[in-house]
């Protein structure tokens, strides 16, 4: 792992090289590092997330390397799609693929990748991943500007709330600029970390259009398919699917359901088709791989969705960028995501959800739905990564510009914003911090460490070599699991 | 970009990402947080409501001082086993009555266990306890006294501590079997094995059936309910008081303290409650699922 080489060997080309990107109308290009615990090979939103936006942002000719703790035997440097650089941080993983935090443990090799990348801008992503956090804490006292976006929304009433709110203030009440997914999640951690509103951008996720397309023939015009696509977990209402399986499989003998995902709740999804004997209506498929999602939603005409908690929910983007219809509970950020005549709302019970799925499937009986391609037409240009890359670039060139607070004002701050109880205890982690960061650097000098090899952004060396090829190329790779792409270095 | 200003407030914000509006990521309109909620459906408390629940604990306290006077009795030779054997034995037999009589008042014939099951329970807790007495009497004669002092407080603690005050019928198992513990410890340092049995008759009667009375009463009869505290109250602070005195001021000062002063504190403290809710709050699942499964 690492690459070991002489600064000047990759400060030469890059002198010779035929700036394409000076076009651009953000002159300023910025060198990104994002930190989150979920990355590839870990499966989700947060993963795809960042591997998304990295991509566009490469695209648009900012350098950007993804950090990372290691997966089993993977670690050290990988390189994905595009030059993308991942650092596998050989980091302890203590409980749901989050690593443990010690405040410190994390610096020298975070220390590391900053300096030899070159680094500008600290994106850390996700509340839940302790290394967000560390690596949002180092940034600050290595005077970098830093960036964060929260993926999920958190409740205020139970002691584990409030203990992980407070951390979520002392991690934000310096960091430069906080991105989250919907209003509804900015309102959320606005209030959980005491934040000036004005801080907290929105910029919702997105989905790429052409994975998701419609496409009609898959579907069998003698019944009427129920799709469900979710981890089958509490939260995302499986109780309530297994209230409405029996009601509506009772009341329409041509319905069918086709379930996607695996969980704890498979139970009792299992005992509701046993007790009513519907196991050639309901289809448990288990734990699908993203590329199969679509060749299963492609096969209902009502996509469903239970979650009593949700920030922003891709599914039913997902659901109707194929040309489903969709029905699902009111709850967190859904009712921001979809205009009314693509959604029917209902409340998180049994009766509501019945009521709405009822009439959709009239509606559908009617043919007087409107055709999947049409529904596919209009929520194809609604979210998009490039826009999401493009509202993202504005709030790192906003970021760029702020200065990163001095240890005496971060000292301030911190007394300031989380009592002076946590603040206290903070701001002496801080100064321990600061000595940490100082002993390393009197260790080993900044200018001691190579710089590394710039495979993306400016000056970057992959698009040296495949530049030709790259602009077509880039936007089908996106598209491929990043898992193919792999290279060891 | 720069920070909030709407370029035209002819268009209003929308709480709405599929819409591109003309304002900034990171704008925040008037109805920001409009959705939130504070200290909904929170419960008001009423000072001499929560001291009426607070006696509660009062009372249970001063059960066990009770009960530790009647030992310091016994072990000072001032009570015979024998009175303290007839007075808990027609004890239970009143309050026996009285539990009959407040139950047939409430729920009558729900519960199908008869009066010769009750006698038999009775009759085969009070002959083992009477054969097996010689045993727990020498059974902690190689432990020190000191040791099963400190035992017995360790253990009567906590049986206060983990007490159900909430439902305290029947009395949690860890709270019971604390207190029959301590009770054991205590009757083996007493004088003889009579005096053995009627301490661990005596026990059972305060902390196994007097929180089942105590409940029937609390269910039925409220105001009678308060009576009962306050007088076991008086109880408590009058036995440890002929014992001693500095006792019984210490005793009484954490009555008043636990009755008057904790909901005092709880009442005050209340105002500073600061609940939030709003839209991105876990939906509960109010309705009983369990009916589509069983």
């Amino acid at each position: 792992m690492g690459q070991r080489r002489k600064v000047g060997a990759v400060k030469a080309p890059s002198s010779q090289r035929d700036s394409a990107d000076a076009s651009g109308a953000h002159s300023r290009k910025h060198s990104i590092c994002m930190v989150s615990d979920f990355f590839y090979p870990n499966m989700g939103g947060v993963e795809s997330h960042i591997y998304q936006l990295s991509q566009c942002l490469i695209e648009k000719g900012h350098k950007v390397v993804i950090a990372t703790h290691s997966y089993g035997r993977r670690t050290g440097i990988r390189y994905l799609t595009n030059g993308l650089k991942v650092y596998y941080l050989p980091l302890q993983v203590m409980y749901n693929q989050s690593t443990a935090t010690t405040c410190f443990h994390s610096l020298p090799l975070l220390r590391c990748v900053f300096v030899r990348e070159q680094i500008t801008v600290v994106h850390a992503h996700s509340s839940f991943s302790a290394m967000a956090h560390d690596s949002l804490f180092h940034a600050k006292t290595m005077g970098l500007n830093t960036v964060f976006t929260d993926h999920s929304l958190f409740g205020f009433a139970d002691v584990s709330s409030v203990l992980t709110n407070k951390l979520l203030t002392i991690s934000l009440c310096d960091t430069n600029h906080i991105v989250c997914v919907s209003y509804t999640s900015k309102e959320n951690t606005v209030l959980r970390a005491a934040l000036n509103p004005e801080i907290v951008s929105v910029i919702p996720n997105a989905v790429d259009p052409t994975d998701f397309t419609p496409d009609p023939s898959q579907r069998q015009d003698d019944r009427i398919t129920i799709v469900v696509i979710s981890r089958l977990v509490y939260r995302k209402g499986i109780d309530l699917l297994g209230g409405i399986i029996p009601e509506l499989c009772l009341k329409h003998p041509d319905l069918h359901f086709l379930i996607g995902g695996e969980g704890p709740k498979r139970l009792v999804l299992e005992e509701v088709r046993e007790k009513y004997q519907l196991h050639d209506r309901v289809r448990l498929l288990g734990a699908l791989e993203h590329k199969d999602v679509r060749g299963v939603l492609v096969q209902g005409h009502i996509f469903l969705n239970t979650s009593l908690t949700e920030a922003f929910c891709m599914a039913i983007v997902e659901g109707a960028s194929c040309g489903l219809q969709v029905v699902s509970t009111r709850v967190g950020g859904i009712p921001e995501v979809l205009p009314e005549d693509l959604i029917t709302l209902c409340e998180p019970t049994v009766r509501s959800l019945c009521d709405g799925l009822e009439k959709v499937i009239a509606k559908q009986r009617s043919a007087s739905v409107p055709p999947p391609g049409s529904v596919h037409t209009r929520v194809r240009s609604l979210y998009t990564w490039r826009n999401v890359a493009e509202r993202t670039e504005k709030v790192y060139d906003r970021v760029a510009g702020e200065e990163v607070l001095p240890l005496a004002k971060r000292f301030r701050r911190l007394k300031s914003h989380c009592g002076p109880v946590a603040g206290t205890i903070f701001a002496f982690v801080a100064i321990l911090d600061f000595l940490f960061l100082l002993l390393l650097q009197w260790l080993v000098p900044d200018r001691a460490m190579d710089v590394a090899v710039d495979a993306t952004g400016p000056g970057g060396l992959w698009r040296q070599k495949t530049g030709k090829r790259s602009e077509t190329e880039s936007k089908r790779a996106t598209k491929q699991a990043a898992e193919t792409k792999t290279q060891t270095q | 970009m720069g920070a909030d200003g709407a370029p035209s407030q002819s268009v209003p914000w929308r709480k709405v990402l599929w819409e591109r509006q003309p304002f900034p990521d990171n704008y925040v309109d008037q109805r920001f947080l409009e959705e939130l909620r504070r200290n909904e459906g929170i419960r008001q408390y009423r000072y001499w409501a929560v001291v009426k629940e607070a006696g509660f604990v009062g009372q249970q306290l001063s059960c066990v001082a009770v009960f530790i006077t009647l030992w310091l009795y016994m072990e000072q030779g001032l009570l015979a086993p024998e009175v303290l054997l007839w007075t808990s034995l027609s004890c239970a037999m009143l309050g026996y009555g009285l539990h009959q009589a407040l139950t047939s008042q409430a729920e009558s014939g729900c519960e199908t266990r008869t009066h010769l099951a009750d006698l038999q329970s009775a009759a085969l807790f009070l002959s083992f306890t009477f054969g097996f007495s010689p045993v727990l009497k020498t059974l902690t004669e190689s432990v020190s006294t000191d040791t099963v002092y400190a035992m017995s407080a360790v253990m009567l603690l906590a049986h206060l501590v983990s007490f159900p005050y909430g439902k305290p019928s029947p009395p949690g198992s860890l709270s019971l079997n604390a207190a029959l513990f301590a009770s054991v410890c205590l009757a083996s340092r007493l004088p003889g094995a009579l005096h053995t049995f009627a301490m661990l008759t005596c026990a059972l009667l305060v902390f196994a059936l007097w929180p089942c009375l105590l409940q029937r009463l609390r269910e039925n009869a409220p105001c009678q309910f308060t009576g009962v505290c306050v007088g076991v109250c008086v109880g408590g602070v009058g036995g440890l008081a002929s014992q001693s005195l500095g006792g019984a001021v210490l005793f009484s000062l954490a009555l008043v303290s636990v009755t008057l002063l904790c909901p005092l504190l709880l009442i005050w403290l209340q105002r500073h409650k600061d609940n939030i809710q709003g839209p991105w709050d876990e939906a509960e699942i109010h309705e009983d699922l369990s009916n589509f499964l069983h």
